[in-house]
């Protein structure tokens, strides 16, 4: 998948925090502008006041002579001589140098034609303004800083939010990653007050049961299935072995019993792997403490008979003792069946190698020079071709599964490698050193 | 030799009593629960085979009565069923033997003599075949007075032949008789060659006829 799923809080969060940034983002060139204007109007305001101050107070008691010590003393209004003739009161930025702060520093200034002495004079009338830059981060810092409460305050409680609305439904998920349909136990339904949660509980509930109930069946008619067949093959191989004392027979006819006879075998052999299996995943077995090395010599010791027949060699690499809790039977067919994969698939003048390490059961075998398809090879019928049940390894597989094996198949050096990982039983060491 | 095949399957009967009829058994028949406890507390059977699966109740309920009155008739259950449990309340309710369908006539023979050699002669007993003699529970062959040493496959496939003597037997009969639990999973005669030339080769040079015959295709027959 290229895109990565996400978890719902961090879905919400990120809405959340586009959202905020879109406001923010939005919101602060207009807030400047207010400030700005604002910070202005106030400006003109007092300038104009100081204006009217001077004409009520000062102006009046105002000489000529006064005017270099009125400007000496203050130092926003001044009174100075006109450049060029002012007719009216205007109002206008400029830009004043300040020797403290070594820069020119933004002014709002009031400029009004005043007359001494019947003198014509100018009024000028002037306050510092913020740098528009430093209004510009001011603004910014602290709508970073809104920004990050915000954020982190959203984070908390979409969290314990989600986590407390959210957890029937995380209670609910867990239940459904646990289930698995051959163990065939129900879980509990989670009782929740949440309408929505109660809907998809129950229609899961009801999806598990109507699934379990259809594996059920499946298996019992499997089971059924399969003890049906019993019967008339029996008679059929009766009959057979009935049929063959009709002696004496020509060449072809005794082939053509002898094939019947093979196929009547395979059809048993394919039956009682089918209800093995089915039986396997129905019946609780008791579990003791097994050596997997004495079933692995056992049966090794009719892998060699067989192998010789077939010219193929087969090695015992260390076989360590191991002991385990388990169910003997199951052992041995797992064994038996991981043993008689390695002989039918192979070639002639191959090797089987044998390696009980550890709590590792590896059997390794000549065989095709290519891998072979994992996805396929532990399925039912995935490979029959070859005059095998096409059932061997998928029991092997579940038995494994039931009694918490890992099974794993690789290729290597031109050896199909089968592993069975087995789980220890410790004590069982521990009591018998 | 007296036998009864409790069998609801009436081909399936059929067969079993022609086969065995063929090698001197007497055999009575009987399809249901009570038609059996009724002939079984009537007669002494040398060996009963009984199926589990009964149209009239379950074939243990034969074992129970069998062990109730004390009765020693050798017991094999022959079911469709090849479940542990009931292999092992068969057996613990005094069954002898345990064969699982379908099975061979020729094994199914094969047990049945065992048992009865087991059972009706204690063990003492040797299988005669002219300048052969089979001691079964020493599992010693002796050849015109001469021991035969033979492997244990060997011998058992010996057991075999002898035991259906006159029968001609699959070869996948043999290789299932000798590869026991495992076969179920095997689908390879080749070892029953094997075996079966090495034993005609040590036959032979003991000085045996040869009484192994070769059906062609098919399988084997020990004749004289």
């Amino acid at each position: 998948m290229a895109i990565m799923s996400k978890k719902l809080l961090d879905k919400t969060l990120r809405s959340y925090i586009l959202f905020s940034i879109l406001v923010l983002a939005i919101s602060s060139p207009f807030f400047y502008f207010f400030t700005d204007k604002l910070f202005i109007a106030d400006a003109d305001e007092t300038l104009v006041n100081h204006q009217k101050e001077f004409l009520t107070n000062n102006l009046p008691s105002l000489k000529e002579k006064d005017i270099a010590l009125w400007n000496k003393i203050n130092r926003d209004i001044k009174i100075e001589k006109p450049v060029s003739p002012i007719q009216k009161d205007s109002l206008f930025y400029r830009f004043y140098y300040d020797t403290l702060e070594d820069e020119n520093e933004p002014y709002r200034v009031l400029v009004a034609p005043v007359s001494i002495e019947d003198k014509p004079y100018m009024f000028l009338a002037r306050i510092n303004l913020i740098e528009s830059e430093d209004l510009v981060v001011n603004i910014g810092v602290l709508f970073c800083v809104t920004l990050v409460v915000l954020l982190i305050g959203l984070y908390f409680i979409t969290r314990h939010l989600s986590t407390k609305l959210w957890q029937p439904f995380y209670l609910t998920l867990q239940q459904m990653e646990n289930f698995e349909l051959d163990k065939r136990v129900l879980p509990d339904p989670v009782t929740t007050h949440v309408e929505e949660f109660e809907r998809l509980n129950l229609s899961i509930h009801r999806l598990l049961e109507r699934n379990l109930s259809a594996y059920k069946n499946q298996q019992e008619f499997i089971e059924n299935a399969a003890h049906e067949l019993q019967t008339p093959l029996a008679v059929f191989r009766a009959k057979l072995d009935i049929l063959v004392q009709q002696m004496p027979f020509t060449h072809e006819l005794g082939e053509t019993l002898s094939d019947l006879n093979e196929a009547a075998s395979r059809l048993t052999r394919v039956n009682k792997n089918l209800l093995l299996l089915s039986r396997i995943e129905n019946s609780h077995y008791i579990r003791e403490e097994v050596s997997v090395r004495a079933s692995v010599l056992k049966q090794a010791e009719f892998l060699r008979e067989q192998a010789g027949e077939k010219k193929l060699t087969v090695q015992l690499n260390p076989v360590e003792p191991l002991t385990i809790l388990s169910n003997l039977a199951l052992l041995e067919i797992a064994i038996g069946n991981l043993l008689l994969n390695a002989l039918q698939h192979n070639m002639p003048g191959g090797q089987i190698q044998i390696t009980l390490q550890g709590k590792k059961l590896t059997v390794a075998n000549s065989g095709i020079p290519s891998p072979l398809a994992t996805d396929k090879l532990f399925l039912r019928f995935s490979n029959s071709s070859d005059g095998g049940s096409g059932l061997g390894l998928a029991i092997v597989k579940k038995i494994s599964e039931l009694q918490g094996w890992t099974l794993s198949y690789n290729y290597h050096a031109e050896r199909h490698i089968f592993q069975i990982e087995f789980i220890p039983n410790h004590d069982a060491v521990h009591s018998n050193p | 030799m007296k036998l009864l095949i409790i069998e609801d399957e009436q081909s399936l009967t059929e067969s079993i009593v022609d086969y065995l009829q063929r090698e001197g058994y007497r055999c009575e028949v009987a399809a249901k629960l009570g038609e059996a406890i009724e002939k079984i507390m009537l007669h002494e059977y040398d060996c009963i085979l009984l199926d589990i699966t009964l149209p009239d109740g379950s074939g243990l309920k034969v074992l129970e009565y069998i062990q109730g009155k004390g009765k020693t008739d050798g017991i094999i259950i022959i079911s469709a069923k090849d479940s542990l449990d009931d292999r092992i309340s068969g057996l613990r309710l005094g069954a002898d033997d345990y064969l699982v369908k379908p099975f061979h006539l020729s094994e199914l023979s094969a047990r049945i003599g065992a048992l009865i050699r087991r059972k009706v002669f204690h063990g003492s007993n040797k299988i005669v075949f002219h300048e052969l003699s089979i001691d079964v529970p020493s599992q010693t062959v002796k050849l015109n007075d001469n021991s035969l040493v033979l492997t244990r496959k060997e011998y058992d496939l010996l057991l075999f032949l002898v035991s259906n003597k006159g029968r001609v037997i699959s070869k996948t009969a043999i290789a299932e008789h000798l590869s026991g639990d495992m076969a179920d999973m095997l689908d390879n005669y080749g070892f029953v060659y094997a075996h079966m030339k090495n034993l005609k080769r040590k036959l032979t040079e003991g000085g045996c006829p040869d009484y192994i015959k070769t059906i062609y295709g098919f399988g084997y027959q020990w004749r004289s």
